[in-house]
């Protein structure tokens, strides 16, 4: 019933991982702080003064007070019924942009 | 002092005071120094590590000089540097400092090395009969 040899599915079946099909309100939370430490980088490269076109393609990205809470925990995703699955099930996801969506989504 | 100290040979107490200022509590000196001084470099701080990201993301970190966590280096502003940041904007913090904030590698660990030896503030021997 307890310890190590327990029949729980992970021990019995091998390979499974499960991830959590949303997150959690900590989990949401770190997105959030994640996502404003992201802007303020962009807002300190602005107020540089200097101009190029990666500056200007990342103001064009919404910020983290602009965003609906539908695309700062989900994306897009064309396999999935509805066409949005969690964030967190994109490989290095804390560490990509994945604010905008394709066209028409 | 000891002839180590002949490093920074300018480096009086006061001096050092000073730079010990600068370190600690750039932003706000910063914005007062605004009026005096340009803000004319990047500091850049590694927060997250690029492991498992892609090679033009690791690359960019080797050309901004940062190959640990939490490693600063200063640039100037000028277009390239501000595409690498952006580049890999997930992955650090940036601030503007004015030329006199830039500080190397020698200079960095100095500031964050403890002073050496002690100052003798009084003595109990002769203190009162």
């Amino acid at each position: 019933m307890f310890g190590a040899f327990r029949p729980t599915q992970p021990s019995m079946v091998g390979l499974l991982w499960k991830t959590p099909w949303k997150l959690s309100r900590t989990r949401k939370a770190n997105v959030r702080s994640r996502l404003k430490q992201v802007d303020s980088v962009i807002e300190a490269v602005k107020e540089s003064g200097v101009q190029c076109a990666a500056l200007t393609k990342a103001l064009e990205l919404p910020k983290e007070h602009e965003m609906p809470p539908k695309d700062k925990y989900t994306v897009f995703s064309r396999h999935v019924r509805g066409y949005r699955k969690g964030i967190h099930k994109v490989p290095k996801w804390t560490r990509m942009t994945l604010r905008t969506n394709p066209k028409g989504f | 002092m000891l002839p180590l100290a002949s490093l920074r040979s300018c480096a009086s107490s006061s001096a050092r005071a000073q730079l010990r200022a600068f370190a600690s509590a750039a932003p706000p000196s910063s914005t007062s120094a605004a009026e005096s001084e340009p803000l004319t470099h990047f500091r850049i701080t590694l927060r997250r590590s690029a492991i498992s990201l892609p090679k033009n993301i690791k690359g960019t970190l080797v050309a901004l000089g940062l190959h640990r966590r939490l490693q600063t280096v200063y640039h100037r502003h000028t277009p390239d540097i501000a595409g690498k940041i952006l580049t890999v904007k997930e992955l650090v913090s940036v601030a503007n400092v004015p030329a006199s904030a830039v500080r190397n590698k020698l200079e960095q660990r100095l500031e964050r090395k403890a002073p050496r030896g002690y100052v003798v503030t009084g003595s109990k021997l002769h203190a009162e009969p």
